[in-house]
């Protein structure tokens, strides 16, 4: 799956989850940020992205997995791993 | 009139071994950030009770404002404080007298101990705000302020008692957590208790339309807070707790309070919470095993509870509601091994998030009177270590240097970087079950 692919299916599990139209949400923008998130939340949106691309980020990046850009960089670099 | 309704409300740790280390762990750090960040609903309520003839502002300071800086001025101030910031209250409240505003003191510890506040205020205020503020504005304005008012122990969420908080005075500010309370006090009385408890008569819970209008009320002030029910205990009744969560099944929000580990004994309890958003539930367990639990309340409920904790936090959390764990330590049955004890039971229960506390004789408590007699308190008034991490007594079974020490250890154990992530992915992979 590219890049682009990939950041089209983060937005709109973002979106769903969140609720909000996050169709001008810049690639490096903080999510927890716009969106208001808590820690939980944050959580819970990571687990489901995990969950829908079948990956596991590692827990130490788990804290830089704030923007959809980095998200999309975590998901193509956890897919080259194997899925624990 | 223009009134300064003043909240002293920061939190800080008085023990210089224990401040350093905190700053320094991740989850320890994040919860005190969390409790000092959420706005006073009791002077929020204040003001939802003061006629709107009069302005109203309402500020918040962590720390006293240094002395060359001038005050704002204010026809009348009120100020309300927490045990452990009850000095920088007071000398708050003597600046203002001394520049000729008249000062007005409430709260828990003013209620706990008038007699002592009253010295640094024109009138205190004990017990709720409700039934006592109004009287007390109404004879401010004619000039004949008495010294004490007296609020309602009971029937406070009973009209004509019950305000709607004022949570528009919160417009503007970056609060990402707000509070709303759905009941005031708590049949447990465990004997450390500190909380609202000790200024009612009774159990009192507020009718759940009241609670939907406050939450959408606060809505409207930002737009998808985190709400945090300010309670001692919510779910002591089940059918009024399931009446609550199906009310806020449809709101749509995230939310946080405090019970007891009896929410677990209730599937259907367990399943609404769930659905109405609620992300965790503060659970005090206080201690791993049932023999440091004796005595702790009349009726040594949270003993005769203790077998079950580690089943009913799998309940709890298999549904994809967190559970914070609350710990004391140094309570009278607790010797030097509890520290492992604690330790390794949250390692057992897999608790996404742990609260560890030291006992503390708050004035006003049938512990703080326990001890005083048995002679173990730190002479009077500690109140500025009533922090919740600072020991001010003597310990039954270790000395305060091994509680102290004790503590920092377990602090470094439960609250590093690799048990926060640990924390974090337990979370992570009980929400993929749900989802």
């Amino acid at each position: 799956m590219k890049g682009e692919e990939v950041e089209r299916l983060v937005r709109a599990l973002l979106g769903e989850l969140s609720r909000s139209d996050v169709s001008a949400l810049g690639r490096d923008e903080d999510l927890v940020e716009h969106l208001g998130l808590d820690s939980l939340q944050g959580l819970s949106f990571l687990a489901a992205v995990e969950k829908r691309f079948q990956v596991r980020f590692p827990d130490e990046l788990l804290a830089a997995l704030r923007s959809v850009g980095a998200l999309v960089e975590g998901i193509q670099s956890a897919r080259k791993e194997p899925v624990a | 009139m223009r009134i300064g309704l003043i909240a002293m409300s920061g939190v800080r740790v008085r023990n210089p071994e224990l401040a350093a280390l905190g700053v320094s762990l991740p989850q320890f750090v994040s919860r005190g950030r969390v409790i000092a960040s959420l706005p006073s609903l009791g002077l929020l309520t204040v003001a939802g009770l003061t006629p709107r003839e009069h302005e109203v502002l309402y500020l918040e300071f962590a720390e006293l404002p240094p002395a060359d800086q001038e005050l704002e001025r204010f026809d009348l101030v009120g100020i309300s404080s927490f045990t452990a910031q009850i000095d920088e209250a007071y000398a708050l409240a003597d600046r203002y007298r001394a520049i000729g505003v008249p000062v007005a003191l409430g709260g828990l510890h003013v209620s706990l101990l008038p007699e002592e506040a009253a010295r640094h205020a024109d009138a205190i205020v004990v017990n709720g705000a409700e039934g006592a503020w109004p009287r007390l504005l109404q004879d401010f304005q004619a000039g004949r302020m008495q010294p004490r008012y007296e609020g309602l122990r009971a029937r406070v969420f009973e009209e004509p008692n019950y305000v709607l908080p004022r949570f528009e005075l919160l417009r503007g500010r970056p609060y990402n957590r707000l509070t709303v309370q759905t009941s005031r006090g708590c049949p447990l009385d465990c004997e450390f208790c500190a909380a609202s408890l000790r200024i009612t008569s009774s159990f009192q819970q507020k009718p759940v339309d009241k609670v939907v209008a406050e939450i959408r009320a606060a809505r409207e002030v930002t737009s998808q807070p985190f709400f945090e029910l300010a309670d001692d205990n919510t779910f002591i009744s089940k059918k009024w707790g399931k009446e609550l969560l199906r009310a806020l099944r449809p709101l749509g929000i995230r939310w946080f309070t405090e019970t007891d580990i009896s929410v677990a004994d209730d599937e259907e309890l367990l399943e609404l919470l769930a659905e109405s958003g609620c992300a965790q539930v503060l659970i005090g367990l206080e201690s791993p095993d049932a023999g440091s639990l004796a005595s702790l309340d009349p009726h040594n409920w949270k003993q005769r509870r203790c077998d079950d904790y580690l089943r009913a936090i799998e309940r709890i959390q298999s549904r994809g509601v967190s559970v914070n764990g609350c710990f004391i330590l140094g309570l009278d049955n607790h010797g030097p091994d509890i520290f492992e004890k604690v330790r390794d039971f949250v390692a057992r229960a897999g608790l996404i998030e742990v609260q560890v506390t030291v006992q503390t004789p708050f004035p006003g408590t049938p512990l703080h009177a326990r001890l005083k007699r048995e002679g173990r308190l730190l002479p009077e008034p500690y109140w500025d270590r009533c922090t919740l991490f600072d020991v001010t007594y003597e310990p039954l079974h270790m000395s305060r240097a091994e509680l102290e020490a004790g503590m920092r250890w377990l602090f470094s154990e439960l609250y590093n970087e690799r048990e926060f992530l640990q924390r974090k992915r337990r979370y992570m992979e009980l929400v993929k079950q749900r989802i």
